[in-house]
């Protein structure tokens, strides 16, 4: 196992159709030329009776409702980046070799978890609209041959036995080659490989040999080693710019995962994501969002970021978005024996997000109280990841009922007897009071907007006990003891 | 290469077959730091079960038994989601360091109370999930669909959390448990530690798994 040939066939078409979601299912087919010279350069499966290489004139007759689209350079940028990065976690020393193929060099590389890695690699890409093909062998040639036939991934360990029934197309002879060859009866690389070298050379010239050795697929070349990127962004244009959420989505999606697989490559995951926005009346829309937790997990950033674009209304369309992450290192730690850390963080923090989109930001989190006599004073801050241990009880217990608040707190016109309550009436009832406890007087900051009330407990004749407040603008229930 | 994966795989497929296993449904209770409760439902707030706690009488004791709750999960560490469909939650109520534990979900409507119910329910951080329904239009929750809440039942069923429904009437379709106070407190309690007011409170059991054991048993 010493190369690896990720290949893509049909590249230019599997590109175009994975992003552009109409295109997903329909006939299709990649045109090449202009005018009557228009032939069809790869076509789908759905496209029934329509073949590479026809015109596109019976192209169209053979299938209606066919859709001829030319290449999209751009998406074969994006399909290509995705294919590199896709190779990159099977090896660091990649060569991109043609559009939608790259060689990788699998000297050292451990052959049990290779094997593993690449059916994953396999999997995901196909998920990601990419189908390749893996091909693996001693040599780049033998790993080429083997790419092109696998179903998806072709492990080449007897060559003899593989190389002889390849038909020698394989070989990439020229066309006197060819006509030479077939006049001899020679149809494949086997068959080719079994007259002597030399004869071939002596026959065939220079050119003989070089198909020689390529048809024994001992033909050695040093490989174009690619860089790894170094920054984690994908960049994408509208034409015509987009209105609504799901055209966004669609693209976010694949520039994501294509970022995502970079970062994996690089052994990193996204600690930020940025997103920004161009609109057509020239303004701009950024926002960044920290992880709950750093991941590289697609599906992970498209929650966040998927609940932040759906609470998003701009006035103007779309036109172009950037996607950026900021890379860090994987997160590895060990929770003590005795820690109650998150089962879950991602699930819990992805949670909280949702949360803060559907009451609001301010609505959400564990409560900590201001340090404040006036009453209802609190904020809602970030939960802790691990819940600290309880501190010893209070000495003095809390005593009688339980507060349950209005909010906004009732108003109350109250029948004042000796200056004690005596009757009530509030907008849900109107009763007579059975036993008031009270007053406790509270007041606070007399050295910027003094405030001051007074508090009792009051006993309603048909039951419930409730929480009366006496301001100096009047009276309110402030809630139900319970 | 492949030859140990495949093999082991093949193992595996024909294990499956021949002991098919019942899916694992998570067990266990949550002490809710009230005795009657925990007596009642056999350990605690069942996990992966809804119990529906109903206030029928005002100041029935309902928020105490929540705060009991809520100190009770605090000694254990264990993380408590409260939506407050009316936003009613008083978190002076409570010693500050009891509050370290909790989420609180201040909902404004029904429709945001049951949307954050089905949230959490499903997240398998939380030991309970108490969804507060006090305070909310009584006709409002009646007009919920049965299926809303058959749908928070079959999450339920595989959370490790408990559910706890705190609501006015009783509205929860086929629920596993039910508990009812009927009877309300008074100011008397006005000095009484809390502890022992809730260690008095009258709880009853009107529907549940234990309580037709009894019956049957009785019969």
């Amino acid at each position: 196992m010493n190369f690896a040939v990720l290949q893509i066939q049909n590249f230019s078409l599997h590109a175009l159709r994975r992003n552009d979601a109409h295109l997903a299912t329909c006939p299709l087919a990649i045109t090449q030329g202009e005018g009557r010279h228009a032939i069809v350069a790869e076509v789908s499966p759905e496209a029934v009776g329509v073949e590479a290489g026809m015109a596109v004139t019976i192209a169209m007759a053979r299938c209606p409702g066919i859709t001829l689209q030319p290449r999209d350079p751009a998406a074969e940028v994006e399909a290509q980046r995705l294919l590199l990065a896709a190779a990159l976690t099977l090896s660091p020393r990649v060569e991109a070799t043609a559009a939608g193929c790259c060689t990788v060099d699998l000297k050292g590389a451990d052959p049990t978890k290779t094997a593993i890695q690449m059916r994953q690699c396999v999997t995901e890409l196909a998920q990601n609209g990419l189908p390749a093909r893996i091909g693996v062998g001693t040599t780049i040639l033998i790993a080429s041959y083997a790419a092109r036939i696998a179903e998806p991934i072709l492990h080449v360990t007897d060559e003899t036995n593989f190389l002889h029934p390849l038909p020698l197309a394989f070989a990439e002879p020229t066309a006197r080659q060819i006509e030479i060859l077939t006049s001899w009866g020679i149809h494949t690389l086997g068959a080719l490989t079994d007259l002597p070298k030399a004869e071939i050379g002596e026959r065939l010239g220079t050119g003989g040999i070089h198909l020689w050795e390529r048809a024994a697929g001992q033909k050695e070349r040093v490989l174009k080693l690619i860089e790894p990127p170094q920054s984690y962004v994908a960049q994408w244009r509208y034409e015509p710019p987009v209105e609504s959420l799901e055209p966004l989505l669609f693209k976010l999606t694949r520039y994501a995962e294509r970022v995502a697989w970079e970062l994996k490559a690089s052994g990193l995951v996204a600690q930020e994501l940025t997103l920004t926005l161009f609109l057509e009346d020239e303004t701009e829309h950024r926002r960044t969002f920290r992880l709950p937790e750093p991941s590289a997990e697609v599906d992970r950033w498209l929650r966040v970021l998927h609940t932040h674009l759906e609470t998003v209304r701009t006035n103007a369309s779309v036109t172009e978005v950037i996607l950026a992450a900021a890379p860090t290192r994987p997160l590895e730690k060990q929770d003590g024996l005795f820690d109650t850390g998150l089962k879950d963080p991602a699930t819990f923090w992805e949670n909280l997000a949702r949360l803060n989109a559907l009451v609001g930001n301010d609505r959400v989190g564990t409560p900590v109280m201001i340090d404040t006599h006036r009453p209802d004073q609190f904020t809602l801050e970030k939960p802790p990841e691990s819940i600290p241990t309880a501190t010893p009880p209070p000495l003095h217990p809390p005593c009688g009922l339980t507060l349950r608040r209005f909010r906004p707190a009732w108003p109350a016109h109250v029948l004042w007897i000796d200056d004690r309550p005596s009757q009530i009436e509030c907008p849900h009832f109107a009763d007579a009071i059975r036993t008031a406890v009270g007053p406790w007087q509270i007041s606070g900051d007399w050295w910027r907007d003094a405030w001051s009330v007074e508090l009792w407990q009051i006993e309603l004749a048909s039951h419930g006990v409730y929480q009366l407040v006496r301001t100096k603008n009047g009276c309110s229930l402030e809630g139900i003891l319970d | 290469m492949s030859a140990t994966p495949t093999t082991l795989t093949a193992l595996r497929s024909l294990l499956a077959a021949r002991f098919p296993e019942k899916p694992r449904k998570p067990q266990g209770h949550v002490p809710s730091g009230v005795t009657a409760i925990d007596q009642l439902l056999g350990g605690g707030l069942p996990i992966g079960q809804l119990t529906e706690l109903v206030s029928q009488a005002p100041s029935s004791g309902g928020q105490l038994i929540l705060n009991r709750l809520l100190l009770a999960t605090r000694q254990a560490r264990q993380r408590v989601a409260l939506i407050d469909g009316a936003d009613a939650f008083a978190p002076e109520t409570l010693p500050a360091d009891a509050l370290h534990h909790l989420i609180w979900v201040r909902c404004r409507t029904t429709t945001e109370a049951f949307a954050a119910a089905d949230l959490l329910v499903r997240d398998g951080n939380y030991a309970v999930v108490a969804l507060d329904l006090r305070g909310l239009l009584e006709k409002r929750l009646r007009q919920q669909p049965a299926a809303t809440w058959y749908r928070l039942q079959r999450a339920a069923d595989e959370s490790p959390s408990a559910f706890l429904v705190l609501t006015p009437c009783p509205l929860v379709p086929a629920v596993p448990w039910r508990l009812v106070l009927q009877t309300p407190l008074s100011l008397v309690t006005h000095h009484t530690p809390q502890e022992e007011i809730a260690a008095q409170l009258t709880v009853e059991l009107i529907r549940g798994h234990a309580h037709a054991a009894k019956e049957e048993l009785a019969g």
